[in-house]
Parts: structure tokens; C-alpha cells; sequence
């Protein structure tokens, strides 16, 4: 059996741990262990080969980034199976919004769902530090749609060519928009490369322009500021059953060996994300919690939450050219913060230059093959004008049975129960469910007619009824009975216990959310490291 | 080219189907693939196509105005990325799905056999081969042969149920290709310098393959 000690345990490896290790590391002298269940993610010297296979195949850049047998089942859209060094940030696309003040308080403002124990403006410095350690490219929107307290740590990316395009097109529909905020390096930054606009920011950057958790890892080893074991499955953790202080973690190796290891930490923090850290507290039950840790309020799993999208394609009479940097998109946040008055609808925007419609193809108008000369002047005659793709995130009021649950059908090779999702929007947003994609379908037909266009397709979330941009589970709240965790992501029911990130968000925001997990992640590292 | 956020083609095979159907493909007397290639599949897999006839085809597949040079790059870097496919490798799973995806069983057997098929057509029909035929003859014939193929969108190259598809998915989902439909230099899915994203593109001129 290997045993390790540490003072602080950090379970998982991904962005909102690296972080948070990266701020522990400089704000205390404790030592810090990291574990991680999968194995070393494909080096940054490995991803343009990994890139052009990509490309070209479509072969997954990150090779064995998972584990067979540990997978999560149900409503899984927006999930990952991504169990590597680094996690899903690996291969995120970079977008790094932050929500909007409305998010921290939807029952105070519009009498729906929770609100936040804290505010925007007590969180502004964490989104800071964690647009600053990621090296977010930004523009200050609107300061009335767009507060922050300072500038963000780097220029925009441009707002290239199609995007000047499709802004002017914006502004003639009435909407606002600026270049959406990035964690790509719009100049060289932190010993990495401006970004070259490769455009595969999703899966794999191949300079390294792009941000990932990797290079804070690699940096704490090389200084000896943490310990980062990989292979590592935590499958328990274990409670004194007398004070409900966290003692120990036991798992076993991934690899061939399966080898038994207990970690005995004086703080522990699950920062394995909205699945992996509820289902870690639910396997660790015992006698003293039979309904699992930090579960006092029967919580531990639920309130599940996310958002859906509505999607959009616009022909426009302009002339656009897809490729110059299709990863990168206008945002509005005008959509965001909304009157009080009203139902409740609550939504973000992007638009992107698209090439769809646009693209070559095989059969003619009277479905007549296409070969050579033929072929390429049909394409060219498509090619002429512009396709504009613009999509909304609405956000999802979450409901208390949207839950992760133990399957005990589908186990890993330890014999654990792997989770089982079911999303389910609370009442109030199930009841206006299609009346919200209306509006933001009307919205698009709007603004493709003040742009003198035409709505070529519109589409809303393929899913199954999962959500995007996941979290909750493990939800925090000043009211033991009504959360898991504090305000601070401490659990109620142990004190050196912390969830961190994702999981401990009451609600999930109508944009993207890796900027708000890290930032509530590193709130949670300044608590841990007062002590 | 396909916007970002959209998933990849979603292929699902099995690994052991896969393999078994890889396996089908030993054999026969072709070029083998790069070493290279070869080190990155791990395996013996006979590949390679009768490049005259495949010559004979991307004439009338791909466009003219390429020239033969053009024609003769288009079709190497298809015989290049043929060789260098390695079948059931792990999809892209990425954001957005739980399963494990695997990319299908080497198509080239099967585009091989289209191949030959053709040529064989051709020693029937017109009593030459394939390649001795005129363009007209040679596109008369493929339309025979793609019968109940290819629905209106050109499919991914993987994706492609015949050899002349595939052939012309290739060489349209490259940087060169796009560029010469839109008639400016964008490059897409190349790593470029990113002040020059601000300009409209340049137009090119000439011939490009």
C-alpha cells in the first residue's frame, strides 16, 4: 500500500485546481499533494503533430485522456469523460465571459431561483486574479453591461475582418458587441506565444497561446511547490465519525497494479468538478453519514445546473470569407441585464463568421453529381455573400431533483457506482421553456432583417436535456439545511473539507462558465489559506 | 470546413469491429504505407491505389483548372493521407458527449476494390482501360458507378462511400481548395500571424491546387 501525507489534498487536476494550487503555493507554506486518476496529458511539444491528425482525421489530440471504466451516464450533454492532467481545460476553446451581477441575485431581482451568498462585486477581484493567471485577452464592454473593477490583463484579440463586418451588421440591428474575452494570448505572454489564430483552440492549441492548466502544473513541479500524483483514484474519504473532520482519502492506482493508497491531509479539496466531487462525497458514505459526506441537507448531488442554447444561421449581403479566425467571435452582453419587469428571460450573444451554406457540394440544385469545373463554380457562385452564425445561451433556473445519483448498475473496476445525471429545470423555467426560445428566435429573425437578410437555420440545444457549461452538486449557501458547502465552499458538515469551483455554484449563468469556476475556486483558496 | 462549436462527424464503431474489418484489408498486393504511418498504426496494413487509374479519375474529379500539376499535388497528398490513416483511433470526444468515439475501419480497401472496378468497367464496356478512355467516357462511367452515392453536401473524406468522392472531399477540405472558391488568400486552419486577421484577404491569382 503507498501512503502519502500532505497538509493539503487537492483531488482532481484541472483548471480550477491548478489555480487554486498556483495561489496556495504563493500564499502559504503548506505542502500541497495533487492527485489526479488519469495519466500526463499529450505534451505541448507533441500537440502540432497531434493537431495535424486532428485535422485530418479527426483523431482525438489527447491520447487515453480517460478512463474506460470511469464514465458518467444520463443526461450527460456537457459532460466530458476528460479524466487527464488538466482535465477538460485541456481542450476548452478559451472563452473566458464573466457573468453578469444579475446572475448573483435572480430571487432578489426577478423571483427566481437563489441567490448567491455573495455578490458580483465581492467576486470582482477573484474573476480578476483569474483573468490575470490565465491571461485573458479583453475588451471593456459597455461599462453599464460590463462593470469590472480593473482593465483586463491583456488587449483584446482583434476584432479581424469578418467580425468588423458582422459588428457594423450588429450595431444596424441595435446590439452592442465587442470581442469576446479569451484566454489566448493576444500578445506574448507569461513565456507562451501570441496566439497565431490556428483556429483548433478547441481541441488543441498548438503553440501554446491558448491557456491550459498544464503550464501551471509544470511550473509548480519544476518549483517544487507541489506534488502532482497521477493515476490516482480517490475513491473514499473518510470522516472521524466523533468531530466529521476529514482523516484520510483511500483509492487505489489506475494503472496495471491497482495498488492501494491512502492519503492522510489536513485539508482536503475536492476540485473534480460538478460530477466527480458529489459523486466522491455519495461513495464515502458511512455509518456515522449514511446518506454520504457533507450531506447533512440531503443536497450532495442536486441542483444540478446549466444552460441551453438557441443557434442561428443568417445569410447576410456582405462579404465574408471563412477561416480568418472562425474560433473567434463578438459578444454581447446586452441581453444579460434585463428589466426587472417582464417574464423572465435572461440571455447572452455571440456571432461568429460561418461558412455554412457556403461550403462545397456534391449534388446540384436537381441533385445532379458535381465534378471538377462544375463542382468549383457551383462553389464559387455559394461562396459569394456571407453566413453569419449567432446563438444564445439562456440560462436554467435549476431544479432540486436536477441530481446526480449512484447507478449501481454501471460499476468502475473497483466495484464503485459511476454517476447518474438527470437535469430538470425548476418549475419556473420549464414553464417558459418554449416561450424563451421564441423570443430569442424572434430576436434572430430581427436582426437578420435589419440586416436586409434572410434566416437560413435555426436550431435549438441537441441534447438530452443535459445542460452546458455544468455545475452545481454540491451547492453553497449560509443555510446548512439549504446547502453543502458556505459561502466559502467550506462543507457545513466538515470543516477542513472544501468543494471548490463549479460544483459549489448555486446556478450556472447564461454564458460560459470556466472563468466563474475558477474565480469562486480561487475565493475558496483565500479562505483555505487564512486558515 | 466546419463552423467550431459543431461536433465532429459522430462515428461510432466499435473497437473489435473495427479491427476485425481493418484486418480484411491484409493481403492484397499494394504499396505499403510509410514507414512513418506504419509506426503510428502499429501494424502491416497493405494500402495504396493503381495510380494510373487514379490518375484517370482525379481528371475528372477534380478541377481543371488545377492542371495537371495541381491534379498530380491534389492526388499525392490524397495518396499521402490515405496511408497515413489509422483505423478505430479515438475521436475528438471533447466538450459536449460522454462516449467514447472510433474513428471507422480503413476505408481503402473498399475504395481500392472502386478502383479496380472501375477499370473494370471500362475493359467491358469500351474494351480499354480506364485510364485510355476520353474524359467523357471516364465520367459517363463513373456516374454508373455512383449510382445511389453521395447525398447533396460533400461528405468528410472519411466519410466518403466512393473513391471519387472521397478524392474530391480531400482536396476540397484544404486550405488550397478554399481559397481558390473564394478567390482571396485566407488559409484557413493554418497558423497565421494575428495582426493580418484585421485586412480583407488578398486575391489570388493563378493557378493553385
Amino acid at each position: 500500500m503507498k501512503t502519502i501525507d500532505a497538509d493539503i489534498l487537492i483531488v482532481g487536476s484541472g483548471i480550477t485546481a491548478a489555480l487554486m494550487a498556483a495561489r496556495l503555493a504563493e500564499t502559504t507554506k503548506r505542502s500541497i499533494t495533487v492527485v489526479e486518476a488519469g495519466k500526463p496529458s499529450t505534451p505541448l511539444t507533441d500537440r502540432t503533430k497531434a493537431r495535424a491528425r486532428f485535422l485530418a482525421y479527426g483523431e482525438s489530440p489527447w491520447k487515453q485522456d480517460h478512463l474506460d471504466d470511469q464514465n458518467a451516464y444520463g443526461t450527460t450533454w456537457g459532460f466530458s469523460p476528460s479524466m487527464h492532467v488538466g482535465g477538460l481545460a485541456m481542450h476548452w476553446g478559451g472563452v473566458s465571459p464573466r457573468y453578469s451581477p444579475e446572475d448573483f441575485r435572480l430571487e432578489s431581482l426577478y423571483g427566481v431561483g437563489d441567490d448567491w451568498p455573495f455578490t458580483y462585486d465581492e467576486l470582482d477581484p477573484f474573476y480578476q486574479e483569474a483573468e490575470e493567471r490565465m491571461g485573458v485577452s479583453g475588451e471593456q464592454g459597455p461599462v453599464a453591461l460590463d462593470p469590472r473593477g480593473k482593465p483586463y490583463p491583456l488587449p483584446p484579440l482583434p476584432v479581424n475582418y469578418n467580425l468588423t463586418q458582422l459588428q457594423q451588421f450588429a450595431t444596424r440591428a441595435g446590439i452592442a458587441t465587442w470581442s469576446t474575452p479569451s484566454a489566448k494570448n493576444s500578445v506574448p505572454n507569461a513565456g507562451r506565444a501570441q496566439c497565431q489564430r490556428c483556429d483548433t483552440c478547441y481541441p488543441v492549441c498548438p503553440t501554446g497561446a491558448k491557456y491550459s492548466p498544464d503550464f501551471t502544473w509544470d511550473a509548480l513541479i519544476r518549483e517544487k511547490q507541489v506534488t502532482l500524483l497521477t493515476q490516482t483514484l480517490v475513491r473514499r474519504l473518510v470522516a472521524d465519525p466523533k468531530t466529521g473532520a476529514i482523516v484520510r482519502a483511500t483509492g487505489n492506482l489506475t494503472d496495471a497494479s491497482g495498488e492501494e493508497v491512502t492519503i492522510t491531509a489536513k485539508t482536503v479539496v475536492l476540485a473534480a468538478g460538478f460530477t466527480w466531487s458529489p459523486h466522491l462525497l455519495l461513495l464515502s458514505r458511512d455509518a456515522a453519514h449514511p446518506d454520504g459526506l457533507a450531506n447533512r441537507s440531503g443536497l450532495v448531488g442536486k441542483y444540478l445546473a446549466g444552460h441551453r442554447n438557441v443557434n442561428a444561421y443568417l445569410t447576410l449581403p456582405m462579404e465574408l470569407y471563412p477561416g480568418i479566425n472562425a474560433q473567434h467571435s463578438l459578444v454581447s452582453k446586452q441581453f444579460m441585464r434585463v428589466p426587472k419587469s417582464g417574464r423572465y428571460l435572461r440571455h447572452d450573444l455571440r456571432l461568429w463568421e460561418s461558412s455554412v451554406g457556403r461550403e462545397p457540394r456534391l449534388r446540384d440544385e436537381k441533385g445532379g453529381l458535381q465534378f471538377g469545373d462544375a463542382m468549383l463554380n457551383d462553389w464559387r457562385a455559394r461562396a459569394k455573400g456571407a453566413t453569419a452564425r449567432v446563438r444564445a445561451y439562456y440560462d436554467v433556473i435549476p431544479d432540486r431533483e436536477s441530481k446526480l445519483t449512484l447507478d449501481t448498475t454501471r460499476t468502475n473496476r473497483f466495484g464503485d457506482p459511476m454517476p447518474m445525471l438527470a437535469f430538470r429545470d425548476a418549475p419556473e423555467s420549464a414553464a417558459i421553456k418554449p416561450w424563451q426560445e421564441e423570443q430569442i428566435a424572434a430576436l434572430f429573425r430581427r436582426m437578420a432583417k435589419a440586416g436586409n437578410g434572410t434566416l437560413l437555420k435555426m436550431e435549438n440545444s441537441v441534447n438530452d436535456l443535459g445542460q452546458e457549461h455544468p455545475a452545481g452538486g454540491c451547492r453553497m449557501g449560509d443555510d446548512p439545511t439549504q446547502s453543502v458547502v458556505d459561502k466559502w465552499g467550506r462543507a457545513h458538515d466538515h470543516e477542513n473539507l472544501w468543494v471548490a469551483g463549479a460544483p459549489a455554484q448555486p446556478s450556472a449563468g447564461c454564458c460560459n462558465g470556466t472563468l466563474t469556476f475558477v474565480a469562486v475556486g480561487l475565493r475558496t483558496a483565500a479562505a483555505i489559506a487564512k486558515g | 470546413m466546419t463552423d467550431s462549436s459543431l461536433p465532429n462527424s459522430r462515428r461510432a464503431f466499435l473497437k473489435v469491429a473495427g479491427a476485425l474489418a481493418a484486418s480484411s484489408a491484409a493481403g492484397c498486393q499494394f504499396e505499403t504505407r510509410t514507414p512513418e504511418a506504419q509506426a503510428v498504426a502499429g501494424g502491416d496494413r497493405a494500402t495504396g491505389f493503381d495510380r494510373s487509374v487514379l490518375d484517370a479519375l482525379a481528371e475528372v474529379v477534380l478541377p481543371g483548372e488545377l492542371g495537371s500539376k495541381g491534379r498530380d499535388v491534389a492526388t499525392g497528398a490524397f495518396i499521402a493521407w490515405t496511408d497515413g490513416y489509422v483505423p478505430v483511433a479515438e475521436e475528438m470526444h471533447g466538450y459536449g458527449y460522454a462516449d467514447i468515439r472510433y474513428l471507422p475501419p480503413d476505408p481503402s480497401p473498399t475504395w481500392r476494390s472502386q478502383l479496380e472496378a472501375l477499370d473494370l468497367l471500362a475493359r467491358k464496356t469500351q474494351q480499354k482501360p480506364f485510364a485510355q478512355l476520353g474524359p467523357p467516357q471516364r465520367r459517363a462511367l463513373l456516374d454508373v458507378a455512383l449510382t445511389g452515392h453521395g447525398a447533396e453536401r460533400l461528405p468528410a473524406p472519411l466519410d466518403a462511400t466512393h473513391i471519387a468522392i472521397a478524392l474530391l472531399a480531400h482536396w476540397a477540405s484544404s486550405p488550397d481548395a478554399w481559397d481558390l472558391a473564394y478567390g482571396v488568400k485566407i488559409t484557413p486552419e493554418s497558423c497565421r500571424v494575428l495582426a493580418d486577421a484585421n485586412s480583407r484577404p488578398l486575391p489570388i491569382t493563378g493557378l493553385r491546387a
